[in-house]
């Protein structure tokens, strides 16, 4: 699949991922209100992606997922250190903003679950095909020291996928960034099956 | 007597929330199980009237968890609660004996109608 068809498939994707993930953090919130400002696509290369979501040293909160199933590879949803804990708040209620407890932390994992597992469940309504996700992990640190430790064992032999999201709670922003490191072969296979590549 | 009900995810959060949801409408949460393997420990032990049972755990997941205690009990009401609302998961799940299957996040409302209809 040539870059231009693919950045389109994924914008498509991100826009339609971002509705379900929108949706599942509306319902999460109780009504607390949670607008979608942009989704926006881009593919990047894997050295520049750290840089380009706010730098190496910044403190993210990432939760990452291995997918299994049809189609294989590596998910992740990221987000600046100060959206984490915003959306910690609004979600228990009573987090005083200092540390992570367990259940704060729990509270992230399930939001990073529920985001990813709505593009794996969007792509699979989509192409019929399965996509298992693992158990998600996270992790709080710098940006480099997270791209480190938990996507080394993603063999990244291209263009990562990226898909910028900005939402809003009570007037405050909330960024999220969803990166998306599919097998090759099976990206093919997902592309076929939509049309956007000849056999 | 309230219908008692196991709750199993492998997130503190998610079990507090559908804590909090199952009690305000009446029924009793009985016990809490954070993998498919506790849940059936803890399904021998408590006998709950209904379970909610997450899919992605570890150690043991939720459709193997479902069909050990589908093997205990062939009349446990099993209420799947995942976030991968896949079709072939949903029906992989519904075939081991799961009742229903709710995507996460769900609302309050579509959990309280679930355990009426099942522990009807």
């Amino acid at each position: 699949m040539n870059n231009s068809a693919r950045l389109d498939f994924l914008k498509e994707l991100a826009n339609i991922g971002t509705g379900h993930a929108t949706t599942a953090l509306s319902q999460m919130l109780h009504g607390k209100l949670f607008r979608l400002v942009t989704p926006d696509a881009q593919m990047l290369p894997f050295e520049e992606l750290a840089e380009y979501i706010g730098g190496l040293e910044q403190i993210v909160a990432g939760i990452f997922i291995v997918i299994s199933g049809d189609v294989k590879g590596y998910m992740a949803f990221l987000m600046p250190y100060e959206s984490a804990l915003l959306l910690v708040e609004l979600l228990t209620g009573e987090f005083d903003g200092e540390e992570l407890g367990e259940l704060e932390r729990s509270a992230l994992q399930e939001i990073g679950n529920i985001m990813i597992t709505s593009y794996l469940n969007a792509l699979s309504k989509m192409t019929g095909l399965l996509m298992i996700p693992s158990i998600p992990a996270l992790a709080i640190d710098m940006a480099g020291a997270v791209w480190q430790s938990v996507l080394a064992g993603a063999e990244v032999t291209s263009d990562v996928t990226l898909i910028r999201t900005e939402f809003s709670a009570q007037g405050k922003a909330i960024e999220g960034n969803i990166i998306f490191l599919p097998d090759e072969e099976d990206f093919a296979r997902v592309a076929r099956i939509l049309g956007l590549e000849a056999e | 007597m309230a219908k008692t009900v196991l709750i199993t995810d492998d997130t503190a959060f998610m079990r507090m929330t559908l804590r909090n949801v199952i009690e305000k409408h009446g029924y009793e949460v009985v016990g809490e199980a954070g993998d498919g393997k506790e849940a059936v420990e803890l399904y021998k032990e408590l006998k709950p009237d209904m379970v909610t049972m997450d899919i992605t755990m570890p150690r043991m997941d939720g459709i193997t968890a479902i069909k050990e205690i589908m093997k205990i009990d062939p009349n446990a009401k099993i209420i799947v609660c995942s976030a991968m609302g896949q079709k072939p998961m949903v029906i992989e799940a519904l075939s081991a004996g799961a009742k229903d299957f709710l995507v996460k996040p769900f609302d309050a409302e579509r959990v309280v109608e679930s355990l009426r209809k099942i522990g009807a």
